[in-house]
């Protein structure tokens, strides 16, 4: 049990001190921070899902992701969203696809909270980079997350799919391999 | 399903819910000055409408509570004693 309180409190310093850290920079260098942190998302969410299962459907893509995020001990509860007025939940647009995701349990919100930093800054455009980077494994597409709303106990997001942008290394059954 | 209650006598008819609303759950009508419930089965519980609301007219039931990752262990194992 001492393990585990001590894991968890080690996480907790490391969480808060990201948060602090994302905070500042985007003080520091502006708008860059968002790239820099989203890079860094996208570098994690690739390394997480290599050798993941691939699939060309985005529903199923989402559940390997989930797949991915327990293997990894990773509490970011997340689930596919349909409001009254979508027809189907998967909504198609030219070469892209979009899904709206909803997302409850977020240790990024929780450590933002922690210190009131605001959300949508560089720490959620990193876990946003990291479902970009997953993707990219999955499915063999470059996709964006966008947030549409953050919310103090669940964020909406929309995540795209471009069809148009195929990874050139791509290979089914083992992701790309950068 | 989240269920979402408006108490239609607390609302000043600010329509801050219905403008923070994501999923569009809020009607807001322009003569009566009063916000209603018009797509339960959207809300997402995101719980902004109920921390914005000046009159603390919404309430949320049967909704998913964040875990809280970060509460301090140290903190609680010093109070505990206390308790």
């Amino acid at each position: 049990m001492n393990d585990i309180t001590e894991a968890r409190a080690s996480l907790q310093e490391a969480m808060n001190f990201l948060g602090a850290l994302a905070s500042g920079i985007e003080q520091a260098i502006g708008q860059s921070a968002t790239s820099i942190s989203f890079l860094a998302g996208k570098r994690l969410g690739m390394q997480f899902s290599t050798g993941a299962p691939t699939t060309d459907n985005i529903e199923q893509a989402l559940k390997t992701i989930r797949d991915v995020l327990v293997k990894f001990d990773c509490l970011w509860h997340f689930e596919p969203f349909k409001p009254h007025d979508r027809a189907s939940m998967v909504a198609c647009q030219g070469d892209e696809e979009d899904i709206l995701l909803m997302y409850s349990d977020c240790m990024i919100r929780q450590s933002l909270f922690k210190f009131g930093h605001a959300q949508q800054g560089s720490l959620c455009n990193m876990m946003n980079g990291f479902f970009s980077g997953a993707i990219r494994n999955i499915m063999g597409y470059e996709s964006s997350l966008t947030i549409l709303h953050a919310g103090e106990n669940a964020c909406l997001k929309r995540l795209t799919v471009n069809r148009k942008t195929h990874v050139d290394d791509f290979h089914e059954n083992g992701g790309s391999s950068s | 399903m989240v269920d979402i209650q408006l108490h239609d006598q607390s609302c000043r008819g600010c329509g801050m819910c219905a403008d923070i609303c994501p999923t569009r759950v809020f009607d807001y009508d322009d003569e009566k000055n009063k916000a209603s419930i018009r797509h339960a089965e959207d809300c997402i519980a995101c719980l902004s409408c109920a921390y914005i609301c000046p009159s603390g007219a919404i309430t949320h039931d049967n909704y998913r509570v964040v875990k809280n990752f970060y509460r301090d262990l140290t903190f609680c194992g010093k109070m505990e004693k206390f308790l």
